[in-house]
This record gives structure tokens, C-alpha cells and sequence, in this order.
């Protein structure tokens, strides 16, 4: 399972990077509720990709429907957890909502974005060995 | 036992974010069943390879229940904010938002575990090609978004548009009849496009020299499989934006109402008939690069075909806004 947690280590730590980042610019520049808000959401998206690789292995090797049932409590716990954020950034006003709602997206947002500049780079080096 | 419009607002905030999580948690949880029971199968003929299995089948995961993340972010708004409840256009307005959403991650959730899974066996058959394959993956998941993002924006503008200054009636039956073109509008368009990233997942893992062609026919097939929902969500921001006279009759609502049904339903079917003609174009392309022109040819043509009935649809729903 070693690949999992690098794969975890890699994508959670650059989003939260990035993360750190932004929210830095945005509170130096006043817009503190959405510095703080993208903050809360990623670190509640790390959280909820670190618990769908650990529950990874609970839903191998079973038939079709208990894999469909370990996948609908799955999605609900996780869920719950992603849960709190939002209700935060609804809550309380030192949260801007839609930067939490940004910050929930930030790992699938990594992820795309590595797979995606390492297709053109590649794409790119192909055509540099054809010259 | 009387009720006020404050209990109202409140009953429609309640069942409107139940059915916009309960709808997202399903095609969601399918999608993911569906990828890790083909994980499984990659696992059984290619022990070797679990680990990068394993993670390629977490990060597909981890992009096919973002349609559920919206549900969920729909639900939260719907159950802890303080609505202003001062008419009926409220009650349409919350339970349309949770339609809109909770219908529209349907189709994306599902659609999504396709390429997952093929990404998954493809693994087990081509281990070399993993990154390419991963790529596309990622790529075909990120379109599949697609509908569930116009069901999210539908649901966005529904909740944070100010509607009190028009008629109860017939508002309340074109807001619901937006949220109702935009949810079910998206379920075709999610799981058509599912089919044509899954079939090219699985083209690549079958012919890697053919990665390029596959690749361009799945975003073209994708776009195509895309128009049906975007018809629903046309129709949905007329019935949102457009003012309609107050009426005390009955029809005028009901014609709005039935717009937006004949919009949503009309659209699944064209979403999902359309992903089976790109899946099979793709699959001919990997294994026939040399014909992937007249396969291509063709399959536009028969998307056009299969797209007619949406047409037909979104012509019934224009006559029901404007003309009845």
C-alpha cells in the first residue's frame, strides 16, 4: 500500500501548499474571510482524500454489491466530514463561502493539473525529438 | 393543523436537501462500486500491478465524487441557512435547488466510475502505458463533470437570485420547472460521456499507438454527448430569468412546469444514445487507426440522429414558454 500513501503524500501536500500560497497573497492583500476560508476547505479535502485511500482496501475483493455498499458508506462518512466546513463557511462570516467551496475542490484540482501539464510537457519533449 | 409560509420555507429547505444529497450520494456511490469491482477484476489477472491499481482506481475515485461534493455543498446551504420566507416563490425556489443538484450528480457520479474502471483493467493489461492511461482517464472523469457543474450553477443562481419581486403565480412553476430541465437534463450527458471515456480507456490499454486518435475522437464524442444538457440548461435560464404576468389560472404554470419536464426527460435519453455511438467509434478507432476518419464521419452523423429527439424536445419546451 506504500503507493497509495506516496500518492496521498504528493497530491495532499501540494494542494495544501498551494493553498497556504493563495491564502497568504489574499490576507495580505485584506480579503482575509477568503484566505482563511480556502484554507478550511482544503485542509477538510485532504482529510477526505487521506479516508477514501485508507478505506480503499475495505471495498476489494468483495462481490459487486457489498463493494456498492462499502462505496455508499464510504461516500457518507466522508461526506459528514466535508460536511463541517461548508456549515462553517454558512455560519460564521470569518469564512468566505465560496473559497471553502474552492478549497474542497483543490486536490482533484492538483491532480488534474499535474496529469495534464505532464501530457503537454511530454507532448512537447516528443516534438523536440523529432527535430 | 395550519401552516405559515415560515413552515413551508422550511419543509421545502428540508426535502430539497435531502433529495440534493440522497441523489448525489447515489450515482456517486455507483460510480465508485463500479470502479473498484473492476479494480478487483485488474487486481485477479495482474497481481503484479495492484499498487499502481490501487492508486490509479483512488485518484479516479477522487475525481468521479466531485458531483456529489456539489450535492453535498447544495445540502449544507439548504439545511442551515436562514431563508427569508416571505412567499411561496421561496418554497419553489429551495426544493428546485435541490432537485437541480441532487438529479444532476446522478449522471456524473456513474459516468465517471466508467473510465475508472476501464483505466483499472487497462492497468492489468498495459502496465507501461499507466501515466497515459491515468491521463486520460482524468481527462474523460473532468468532462463527465461537466452536467453536474450546469445542475450546480443552476442551483447556485436559483438560491442566490432575488425572486420576491415577481408573481407567485406562475413563477413558482418556472422555478421549478428550471431546476427540474437542468437536474434531469444532466443524467443523459453524465453517463453518455462515462461511456465514450470508459470505451477509451479501454482502447489504449488495447492499442497504446492508437492513444493519440482515441483520445481526440472521446473529447469530440464527449462535447457532442454534452449539447443535451446544455439544451436543459438553456431552458432552465429561461424560466429562471424571463418575467412572466401574474395569472389566477391554472394552465399558464402548468405549461411552464411542463417545459421544464419535457426539456429534462427529453434530454436523457439523446445524452445516453449518444455515448453508445462515440463508444463504439472509439473502440473502432483503437482498433482500426487507419479508419478513424469514416468511423469518426459516422459517428457524427449518428449522434446527429440521436440527437434529434432532444431537439424535438427542446422545441416542445420553447412552444410551452413562448407560444402557450
Amino acid at each position: 500500500m506504500e503507493s497509495i500513501r506516496e500518492t496521498q503524500k504528493k497530491y495532499g501536500s501540494r494542494a495544501f501548499a498551494l493553498a497556504i500560497i493563495v491564502s497568504l497573497i489574499l490576507i495580505l492583500a485584506g480579503f482575509k474571510p477568503v484566505g482563511k476560508g480556502l484554507i478550511l476547505g482544503t485542509f477538510f479535502s485532504i482529510i477526505n482524500f487521506v479516508l477514501m485511500g485508507e478505506s480503499l482496501p475495505m471495498r476489494l475483493a468483495k462481490t459487486k454489491r457489498k463493494t456498492f455498499a462499502f462505496s455508499l458508506g464510504s461516500i457518507f462518512f466522508r461526506h459528514v466530514i466535508l460536511a463541517i466546513p461548508v456549515v462553517i463557511a454558512i455560519k460564521f462570516e470569518e469564512y468566505n463561502f465560496f473559497s471553502v467551496f474552492a478549497g474542497l475542490f483543490l486536490v482533484q484540482v492538483v491532480i488534474l493539473a499535474d496529469h495534464i501539464t505532464g501530457l503537454i510537457f511530454s507532448a512537447k519533449n516528443k516534438g523536440i525529438g523529432k527535430i | 393543523m395550519d401552516f405559515d409560509i415560515e413552515t413551508w420555507v422550511k419543509v421545502a429547505a428540508f426535502a430539497g436537501g435531502g433529495i440534493a444529497m440522497g441523489f448525489g450520494a447515489i450515482g456517486a456511490a455507483i460510480g465508485e462500486g463500479f470502479t473498484a469491482a473492476e479494480a478487483n477484476e485488474a487486481i485477479s489477472r495482474n497481481p503484479g500491478e495492484s499498487g499502481d491499481i490501487f492508486k490509479t482506481m483512488l485518484v479516479g475515485q477522487a475525481i468521479a465524487e466531485s458531483a456529489s461534493i456539489f450535492a453535498l455543498v447544495i445540502a449544507m446551504i439548504l439545511l442551515f441557512t436562514d431563508f427569508n420566507a416571505n412567499s411561496v416563490v421561496t418554497v419553489s425556489v429551495l426544493f428546485a435547488a435541490g432537485l437541480s443538484m441532487g438529479l444532476g450528480a446522478i449522471g456524473s457520479g456513474v459516468g465517471s466510475g466508467f473510465p475508472a474502471g476501464a483505466a483499472c483493467k487497462g492497468m492489468s493489461r498495459q502496465p507501461k502505458i499507466s501515466g497515459r492511461l491515468t491521463t486520460n482517464m482524468l481527462i474523460g472523469s473532468a468532462v463527465c463533470q461537466t452536467p453536474a457543474i450546469f445542475a450546480l450553477v443552476t442551483s447556485f443562481i436559483l438560491l442566490f437570485t432575488n425572486f420576491t419581486g415577481r408573481p407567485v403565480s406562475p413563477t413558482w412553476a418556472a422555478i421549478l420547472g428550471a431546476g427540474l430541465a437542468s437536474g434531469l437534463g444532466a443524467i443523459g450527458s453524465g453517463l453518455g460521456g462515462g461511456l465514450v471515456a470508459g470505451a477509451s480507456c479501454d482502447g489504449i490499454s488495447r492499442q497504446p499507438l492508437a492513444a493519440t486518435p482515441v483520445t481526440n475522437v472521446m473529447l469530440l464524442g464527449q462535447a457532442v454527448t454534452q449539447t443535451t444538457a446544455i439544451y436543459g440548461l438553456l431552458v432552465s435560464f429561461i424560466l429562471m430569468f424571463k418575467t412572466f404576468p401574474a395569472t389566477d389560472l391554472l394552465a399558464p404554470p402548468m405549461a411552464l412546469l411542463a417545459a421544464g419536464l419535457c426539456m429534462g426527460i427529453g434530454a436523457i435519453g439523446p445524452g445516453v444514445g449518444e455515448g453508445f455511438t462515440a463508444r463504439s467509434a472509439v473502440e473502432g478507432i483503437a482498433k482500426n487507426e487507419a479508419a478513424t476518419a469514416d468511423l469518426t464521419r459516422v459517428m457524427l452523423v449518428g449522434q446527429a440522429v440521436a440527437e434529434s429527439t432532444g431537439i424535438y424536445a427542446l422545441v416542445v419546451a420553447l412552444v410551452l414558454i413562448f407560444v402557450v
